[in-house]
């Protein structure tokens, strides 16, 4: 009953509910059940953004457990270990290697509630201590390699699509990208895709 | 997956969120005529019909407020027309007053209200149970789980609606709108919408006095129908889980019994999974009126019976008045939670407790140890969008005040509620839409300081209007902060009546906010524009220091909207920069502004950076900045050191760049 278990998360307006449909899509398209929970809202303001999605038969709840999850994809490393607790013991972290500081942190650094800024390393420093694996990808090079800055989420769908292998057919999230991209940018998109697949082999 | 599935007349499977399959479903049931006001989590059903508008012949409106949109669509069905209306939580208290009078006087035509509630309270003020509604009106309520349960009830709800003539409710919460699934889409056979004569629908509306008497019986007798009806509805389903697998039926007298209903129930399932054991569900879709003969013989033989639903005991009460000889679980027996979302471990806890099975995991200490590893992060709250006027906004009022303890500062629903978050955290009411001109009207009774209100355009015509008509009739001392940023933000930057466009992007007609103002005989009325914030604090000053009922109105379009209107019109954000030489790393650009797009460098210089992919180039930084470090980048390439902000001004820019090469 439990099948394969994803957290999404991120920051709220970087594209992580359109991560989640090309993952939903792709499901459909290989005729796998799926099911997603996401939180719109208070969250898009620049908040933390976290989508479940469940991917496998009997699965009903649109929620995962804590210590449930198979893998955690973050879009910015901070939210990755915010959302730690989803993973199951062992599980996989993949996350956009980069950090995006909240204005309240640099509020309080301004106001010497706190006397620096929390780093990439300690972060990744932290996620290591927990006993998880941790994948890095640098999805905005990727995705400027690719052409398209914008793309950083699809390079993430490409990391992740390489960790699934077995789980969704590449075919069809590369057809699932294709149809949720804007027409002009398919290409693009395409090559962030395959740039984020063989990131993960590497 | 998106829109696009919403309206494809292709037979097949589609992955989409509940939202989309309810407007998928209302389409292919021909829906006729729409009408909401935008609230969380329901509001994707508004966006959804707006685009839907475009291809198919209906008629939709975004309203003023909830009870406008229940008028609406109730008018539509007086004459026949399948009409939809979803509302969040609490919008059902404002439409309430005319959803427990329709019920009395009951609809010809399929009428559907969808009321979406917030457990946990994710983006409401409340974690209202929307449930009481359909008991205490005498309305039929269905409740789906899923997205696909969602499309068939919104099928059957009109069908049900149709042949009873009453209005029927639909209730879901946050965790079923915003679930995505997978649904079937079935045929689109729509009709085109067309006008018919009243006289040969006619019949009364109406409910007072004896009128009403009579329409109470008519009422009671309906529900008793509806309730025979729906006794043996498909809707309601007996279900058996043998520890592992999910099925139609089995089971014995010795297990336990769980009645169920909305997301709980796939809770319930996948506690009793790793619980590993084994149960006999009875999971209700028709809330009201309650299934009693069907819950008397679930219950029939079964000594515990626990009930697993979120919110008040609003099932459990029944299932507790109508059985005996079963011991009942709960909330009341305090197993289960009042308050807050459930999940699949609150569910496993009360489970387990309740026939001593040990749960397989301890969720509440791997969550401990996990969350410790993450102490070491910032809170990462929602804040004012790069651009966004408010903050700007509330940059001159600060100041205009001084030490904010000087006045009561009455806030109101609106993405300016983020006011009263850490760290500035300053709110000192924070009720519901509009409630911030009533409650200034008392405390101004009351409080030596001054009264300040603040309020959003979409929310003064929501619920706004009547307070400052009590203000000014009351010559009550109080100045009244309109933001006026074009669209309803919060919910995601729709129309409202102080917008020139009306649902589905077509041309309405503009209700100023001034002349409304000046009509209600607000004294003092003052125009700012929010980017303006260092002229602005003089004027905010002045208008503090009239003695009734002063208005200042700050003008300034959300920044989502209005530079993505600005970028579909061709224009280019020109952003803002930081002149190194110059800042002095006082930090005046940080300090109670918080724009996402400016950090600080610490481990190199202090000074403050501005992000060029998120500054949107408003400018406003550049003047609270004393030093003169902040400048427009447009002054690297020729161009004067002023924002970009409309296709006239960066057509001019654009001219200055060609001169200068
Ligand atoms: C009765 C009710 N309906 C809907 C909502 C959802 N909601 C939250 S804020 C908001 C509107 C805010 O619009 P406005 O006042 O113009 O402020 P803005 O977000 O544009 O700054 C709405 C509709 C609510 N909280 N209460």
């Amino acid at each position: 009953m439990k099948g394969t278990n994803i957290i999404l998360c991120g920051i709220g307006g970087e594209g992580l509910v359109m991560l989640s449909n090309v993952i939903g899509e792709a499901c459909r398209l290989a005729g796998k059940n799926v099911i997603s929970g996401e939180m719109h809202g208070l969250a898009q303001r620049s908040g933390s953004v976290i989508v479940h999605m469940r991917i496998g038969e009997e699965v009903l709840s649109p929620l995962i457990p804590p210590g449930e999850a198979d893998m955690i994809v973050a879009l910015e490393a901070m939210e990755a270990l915010r959302y730690l607790y989803y993973l199951k013991p062992g599980g996989v972290v993949l996350t956009n290697k980069r950090l995006v500081h909240p204005p309240g942190e640099t509020h309080d650094l301004v106001t010497k509630k706190i006397d620096k800024y929390v780093e990439y390393d300690e972060v990744v420093e932290a996620i290591k201590e927990a006993g998880v694996e941790l994948q890095e990808v640098n999805a905005l090079s990727l995705a400027k390699k690719a052409g398209e800055v914008r793309a950083q989420n699809v390079v993430m769908v490409g990391a992740l699509c390489s960790a699934l292998e077995g789980v969704i057919p590449r075919d069809s999230i590369i057809q699932a990208v294709k149809g949720t991209v804007p027409e002009k940018a398919v290409e693009n998109n395409v090559e962030a895709f395959e740039l984020g697949v063989d990131a993960y082999r590497d | 997956m998106s829109f696009k599935d919403v309206i494809d007349e292709e037979e097949r499977e589609a992955y989409m969120l509940c939202n989309e399959a309810i407007v998928r479903a209302a389409l292919e049931a021909d829906v006729q005529l729409v009408s909401f006001y935008p609230g969380a989590p329901q509001t994707e059903i508004l966006d959804n019909f707006e685009r839907a508008s475009n291809k198919y012949d209906l008629r939709i409106e975004v309203a003023a407020n909830e009870k406008v949109a229940l008028e609406t669509v109730a008018g539509g069905a007086m004459l026949g027309k399948r009409s939809l209306t979803s509302m969040k939580s609490v919008g059902t208290n404002v439409a309430s007053d005319a959803l427990y009078t329709l019920a009395y006087t009951g609809l010809d035509g399929g009428c559907l209200c969808l009321i979406a509630d917030d457990p946990h309270a994710h983006s409401s003020q409340s974690e209202q149970d929307g449930r009481w509604f359909g008991l205490t009106a005498y309305l039929p309520m269905l409740e789906p789980s899923t997205p696909r349960e969602a499309m068939e009830m919104v099928k059957k709800g009109f069908e049900l609606s149709e042949e009873f003539g009453t209005l029927v409710l639909i209730r879901t919460t946050t965790r079923v709108n915003h679930q995505s699934g997978i649904v079937p889409l079935g045929p689109m056979d729509r009709t085109p919408f067309e006008k018919v004569s009243w006289k040969d629908m006619k019949r009364p509306y109406t409910s007072v006095g004896e009128l009403a008497r009579k329409g109470k019986k008519e009422m009671l007798e309906r529900m008793e129908k509806i309730r025979e009806k729906m006794a043996d509805s498909s809707l309601n389903r007996m279900e058996y889980f043998d520890g592992k697998k999910l099925m139609d039926e089995g089971g014995s007298e010795e297990e336990v019994g769980v009645i169920t209903a909305g997301v709980a129930h796939s809770y319930t399932v996948e506690a009793l999974s790793r619980l590993e054991l084994s149960a006999k569900i009875l999971k209700l879709g028709v809330i009201n009126p309650m299934p009693e003969e069907l819950i008397r013989k679930f219950c029939e033989g079964l000594d515990k019976v626990v009930v697993v639903e979120e919110l008040s005991p609003y099932i459990e009460d029944v299932v507790r008045r109508l059985v005996e000889d079963v011991d009942v679980y709960g909330k009341r027996t305090g197993h289960l939670s009042e308050a807050l979302e459930y999940d699949i471990p609150s569910v496993i806890q009360g489970l387990s407790e309740i026939t001593g099975v040990e749960a397989p995991f301890d969720y509440k200490e791997h969550c401990r140890k996990m969350k410790k590893y993450a102490e070491i992060l910032p809170q990462r709250l929602p804040v004012f969008c790069a651009g966004c006027p408010h903050r700007a906004t509330f940059w001159a009022l600060r100041r205009a005040v001084g030490d904010p303890d000087k006045v009561f500062f009455a806030n109101d629903i609106g993405c300016y509620s983020m006011m009263c978050l850490p760290p500035i955290q300053w709110s000192d009411t924070l009720l519901c839409m509009g409630a911030s001109m009533g409650v200034a009207a008392g405390v101004q009774y009351a409080a030596e300081e001054k009264t300040i209100a603040v309020i959003g355009d979409s929310t003064l015509f929501h619920a706004g209007l009547p307070g400052v008509v009590n203000l000014v009739h009351n010559e009550d001392d109080v100045t009244i902060f309109v933001l006026d940023n074009a669209v309803t933000a919060m919910t995601g930057q729709q129309s409202h009546p102080g917008n020139p466009k009306k649902a589905g992007g077509r041309e309405g007609k503009k209700v100023e906010i001034r002349p409304v103002l000046e009509g209600i005989g607000v004294e003092k009325i003052y125009d700012i524009s929010s980017y303006e914030v260092k002229d602005n604090v003089d004027i905010i000053k002045e208008a503090l220091a009239h003695q009734g009922v002063s208005a200042v109105i700050s003008h300034g379009e959300c920044a989502l909207y209005h530079f993505r209107n600005y970028r579909h019109a061709g224009g280019e954000l020109v952003p803002y920069f930081i002149d190194l030489n110059k800042c002095e790393s006082v930090h005046a650009c940080v300090l109670n502004f918080m724009c996402p797009a400016i950090s600080v460098m610490p481990e190199e210089d202090g000074k403050a950076r501005i992000h060029q992919d998120i500054c949107v180039g408003c400018g406003v930084c550049s003047k609270l900045c004393p030093k003169g470090a902040i400048k427009s980048t447009a002054t690297m390439y020729g161009g004067d050191d002023k924002p970009v902000l409309t296709v006239e001004d960066h057509e001019e820019y654009q001219e200055k760049k060609e001169a200068e090469k």
